[in-house]
């Protein structure tokens, strides 16, 4: 008898506490809603039958400036256009495919009208992608591409070869300036992210192509299975990857004179792992660079033993804003796939080329203009 | 007889825990509720992890553990892929299933023969197999072939393939565990593995054969995976294993070995499919999704470790009055 | 029996520094960059934060526990400390504050085995996906730009201008460690559970109390190595310390003690440590694909188990077609 009570007992509690930890999964997103009001609405419109238009934006990962600056210029154009954005993505450690996949699955039974995408793999995303265009919704990658024919339109940062080359004139110009020519060649590294993302890939290739040019040949990779690194997305790998590199920094043919970081949080870990390397490689003799937001690199740049002297990157919020704005017009048909142009909002026209469209050149920031931005 | 009681109760109680969760996740979204999205989604993303959960019950009914299911299925799923694209989809097939099979036979040979206990060998093995994948693959994904996109992609009268292969694993393992004496003999190894040897058990060939079961497994929903996600990079696999053992744990398998059943396990592979794709639906941020399975994992171990208690305590006012001091 | 275990353990760290010898020596002859000062202070960097939290962890294996929480609980005081580090307070109270931060979560954890009977591993499994969760919710993405007074443990503190201070930190916990492993009661007490939980408590002693206050300690050390992770630079994000738990198991294992508990010291821990911490820039160095890191990983930790069970079934002269299987399979 009493051994049946306290099954039953336990069998009521468990309900109890489970239905109760749903429903606290609940009103937590409501709370979380009340503070980004347009989120909750989201999820309500699309129940009540779309009364307004929903956009669903996946970045590589949450939680770091560079895809939240893209995100709030997203909210800007959505707030502008009376939308609803709703925002999620893998955590750091786990910018996978897999996760990425999840959560448009999600998203597609929902039925959004619009998915923009900055996918972590190209090719694997693909036929998710298209399951979401078969049930209409329209789908535009942002700054990484998936496969073209799984998307209707790429909101492109900046082309390859842009980014390439503004990534290694950088490097080019402090080394030359430090006393490296031709006959005096510079060994090089770089540090990119994850290894299959479209947008650093596409870079590297740029890379290594232009260093066949005779304007930035006298930069070398000796080897691009140890001076290459792809150390992903998460933070103490990183900075570990990095400690390891600047160790391998100095003056000599041995040694690694320039390191280009590729991705947003490899460029501040250099910064910060020189700042606390033991005997600080010679700063006259070495240079490092790469793309990270202003904010991530500010004080590094404004330290003048710090060899880091430049960083690259592009206007992250304009490239959220132009993804919205164009999600937006191609899901009320304002422009189709086969448009040349699109009339971004406060950004003006922009030039559709073959379904993709380019933001706008390198932002190069230095010491002396690293105050103007805040993101 | 008094074990197939407290059996139905913590299935009745995992069906309830369900139905309860199904029912206020539709309540909240009703596009959660559509057959294609039940169908598609929420139980097609269960598969791989509800398919190895199977062989993991087991092991961890003898009271061992396997840290590396999630590594030798990217592994096996990318030698195949590999095979396959350079001496076509037979090569493929082949190669995954030796994969798996050759994988868990190293755990299973280390476990048994060298008597190393279960977790380190499988924490190492993991690295192996987890950097196995990084080196051979480069860091590079590697891409479906048309065998794995099948079993991915397919469906057989409206419902996709892995679903009826899984329905069908599930019921063999429930038979294999419930009805055979294979799966009694696994039962005897968790609660006293010295004794089982002495009653005549060959313990190390089971415990082999256990392991490599699960890597064979572990290679069939490579397949599956593969064909889901078109690629797989040697990452893939690290939260899996974890996730597995979750499915295993929630089903009232104890992991100290000895006590558990294939039917809970499936019952929990069902709540953690339905909790996962049902908070994406409800648009709960990955972050809480994580806290919500914590949490309703916690309460489940909460609630056994407290009926398991009084059991016990019971038995042993029982047997032995004097004893209950010490224990409580 | 006793005495075997403790001659076994201790030819297990006999051989690995036996490899760790060998090793250095072949780094010395292939690539004598790898001894640049350079690197050798930022591969001693990470082994202090690594061994501060290994040694936590091998007293909580020793009790025939574990903690797969560790690197969800060390990512959140990461975050807390950057909180905290932002309005500018000093090392003394950051320090302080992760210690205690890193404390409580951890007894919350030790009380959630002791006093519901839940299994560690799985127990610190569902904690681990809280700890994971609650993150993201409290911040929105990763804490930067934070002031000099944050990352002066990284970037100033240097003993003699060029030695990092947190393997001063770590020097002084490992040598503490270590006495107190040695002549404590309290160590007894944690050697005596290890070997038989009832016998421990039928012999007088406290037994959950004592996993309890384990675990409480070793929370402050995994503080400690959150604070090191997270000093390093001027951002901190949502997953510093993620996958690390199962470096720290690695090293303790790697390092000899068993995992059924009882037996293990920290001097083993230490160099298992100092291997993990040494694979990764030691093949860049030798100017092989970080790809293999994971793998060399591995295939040293199953080498270094295999040997030190086969010194243990020789010493019981088990049969030798036995032995002849084992060889074959290492």
């Amino acid at each position: 008898m009493k051994k049946n009570l306290v099954k039953k007992l336990t069998a009521m509690s468990l309900i109890g506490l489970m239905s109760f930890s749903t429903m606290v999964g609940c009103s937590k997103t409501d709370t979380a809603g009340s503070t980004k009001p347009s989120t909750s609405e989201g999820s309500q419109a699309a129940k009540d039958g779309k009364d307004k238009m929903v956009i669903a934006m996946l970045p590589k990962f949450k939680g770091e400036n560079y895809f939240d600056a893209c995100k709030l210029g997203a909210q800007e154009a959505a707030d502008e256009l009376g939308i609803t954005l709703l925002y999620d993505g893998p955590s750091q450690d786990q910018a996978t495919n897999q996760k990425q996949v999840d959560i448009l699955e999600g998203w597609i039974a929902q039925e959004v009208d619009v998915i923009i995408v900055s996918p972590n793999d190209p090719t694997a995303i693909a036929p998710t992608l298209k399951k979401a265009q078969q049930s209409g919704i329209k789908v535009v990658s942002y700054d990484a591409d998936a496969d073209p024919e799984a998307r209707d339109l790429f909101i492109n940062q900046i082309t390859p070869d842009a980014a390439g080359k503004g990534l290694l004139d950088g490097a080019a110009g402090d080394l030359k300036a430090k006393g490296y020519t031709a006959d005096n060649p510079a060994n090089i590294a770089l540090v990119s992210g994850s290894g299959t993302d479209a947008n650093q890939t596409a870079w590297e290739n740029a890379i290594y192509t232009l260093l066949e040019t005779p304007e930035y040949n006298f930069m070398k990779i000796q080897n691009k299975d140890t001076d290459v690194y792809y150390p992903g997305t998460d933070e103490t790998k990183v900075n570990s990857e990095c400690a390891t590199l600047i160790s391998r920094m100095g003056e000599g043919a041995d040694k690694i004179q320039a390191a280009i970081a590729l991705s947003s949080m490899s460029t501040p870990a250099l910064g910060a792992q020189y700042q606390s390397a033991a005997s600080k490689p010679d700063a006259t003799k070495i240079t490092l660079t790469g793309l990270a937001t202003p904010n991530a690199l500010k004080t590094y740049i404004k330290d003048e033993t710090n060899p880091l002297n430049s960083g690259v990157l592009w206007n992250c919020m304009d490239l959220g804003y132009l993804a919205v704005q164009a999600g937006y017009q191609l899901a009320n048909n304002t422009i189709t796939t086969d448009s040349t142009s699109v009339q971004a909002g406060r950004l003006g026209e922009k030039e559709i080329n073959n379904r993709e469209c380019v933001l706008g050149d390198a932002l190069v920031f230095d010491a002396t203009n690293v105050d103007n931005f805040d993101y | 007889m008094k074990k197939g009681k407290i059996k139905f109760t913590f299935n009745m109680a995992l069906f309830l825990i369900w139905v309860v969760i199904f029912g206020a996740i539709s309540l909240n979204a009703p596009a959660f509720l559509k057959p294609n999205y039940i169908i598609n989604v929420m139980l097609r993303n269960i598969v791989e992890i509800g398919m190895v959960a199977l062989p993991m019950t087991m092991i961890i009914i003898t009271g061992g553990i396997d840290l590396s299911v999630g590594n030798i299925l990217v592994l096996s799923a990318m030698l195949g892929g590999m095979a396959a694209a350079s001496f076509g989809t037979a090569m493929g097939i082949v190669v995954t299933l030796l994969t798996g099979a050759i994988c868990g036979l190293i755990n299973g040979l280390i476990i048994a023969r060298a008597k190393i206990s279960p977790m380190v060998t499988t924490l190492a093995t993991m690295y192996l197999y987890l950097g196995l994948a990084r080196g051979i693959s480069k860091g590079d994904s590697v891409y479906a072939y048309d065998f794995a996109e099948n079993m991915g992609t397919m469906s057989i009268v409206g419902i996709p393939v892995q679903i009826w292969i899984y329905s069908v694993i599930a019921i063999l393992f429930i038979i294999l565990l419930g009805k055979t004496t294979f799966g009694r003999k696994l039962y005897s190894i968790g609660l006293n593995k010295n004794a089982t040897k002495y009653a005549g058990v060959d313990t190390e060939k089971m415990l082999i054969v256990l392991y490599t079961l699960c890597g064979i497994i572990c290679a069939l929903a490579a397949f599956i995976w593969l064909g889901r996600f078109t690629s797989v990079k040697y990452d893939a696999g690290t939260s899996f294993n974890l996730k597995v053992i979750t499915a295993v744990v929630l089903g009232g398998t104890s992991i100290n070995g000895g006590f558990g059943d294939m039917k809970g396990t499936v019952l929990a592979t069902l709540i953690i499919a339905t909790l996962n794709s049902g908070l994406t639906v409800l648009n709960i941020p990955i972050d809480v999704q994580t806290i919500v399975q914590g949490v309703v994992l916690m309460i489940a171990l909460i609630s056994y470790a407290v009926v398991n208690v009084r059991m016990k305590k019971k038995k042993i006012v029982a047997i032995d009055k004097t004893n209950v001091a010490s224990e409580a | 029996m006793k005495t075997n275990k403790k001659k076994s353990s201790l030819s297990t760290e006999f051989y690995l520094m036996v490899f760790l010898v060998a090793a250095l020596l072949l780094l010395r002859v292939f690539a004598p960059a790898f001894y640049s000062i350079n690197n050798i202070m930022s591969l001693l960097n990470s082994f202090s934060y690594i061994l501060i939290s290994a040694i936590g962890m091998n007293m909580i294996i020793l009790t025939s526990n574990i903690d797969v929480s560790t690197g969800a609980l060390i990512s959140v005081v990461a975050l807390s400390v950057a909180a905290i580090g932002k309005q500018g307070a000093p090392f003394g109270v950051l320090l302080i504050a992760a210690m205690v931060i890193g404390a409580v979560l951890s007894t919350l954890n030790g009380l959630f085995i002791t006093k519901l009977k839940i299994p560690a591993i799985v127990a610190t499994l569902a904690t681990t996906q809280i700890f994971q969760g609650v993150l993201p919710l409290t911040v929105e993405g990763s804490i930067y730009d934070l002031p000099e007074s944050f990352t002066w443990l990284a970037f100033e503190a240097k003993i003699f201008g060029m030695i990092p201070a947190s393997i001063l930190i770590c020097l002084i916990v490992a040598v503490v460690a270590i006495i107190f492993m040695k002549y404590s009661k309290f160590s007894k007490k944690i050697y005596a559970i290890g070997n038989n939980s009832n016998g421990a408590r039928l012999a007088g002693i406290n037994v959950d109390q004592t996993i309890v206050i384990t675990y409480t300690i070793a929370g402050a050390l995994f503080g400690i190595t959150a604070l090191i992770v997270a000093t390093a630079g001027q951002r901190v994000t949502t997953t510093m310390g993620s996958g690390m738990e199962m470096t720290f198991i690695a090293a303790v294992v790697l390092g000899g003690t068993s995992t059924a508990g009882g037996s293990g010291r920290i001097i083993g821990t230490v160099i298992g440590a100092f291997i993990l911490a040494m694979i990764a820039p030691a093949i860049n160095y030798l100017g092989i694909s970080a790809n293999w890191a994971d793998a060399i990983k591995g295939a040293i930790i199953i080498i270094s188990v295999l040997v030190s069970a086969a010194k243990y079934i020789k010493k019981k002269r088990v049969i030798t077609d036995q032995m002849r299987q084992l060889g074959g399979e290492a």
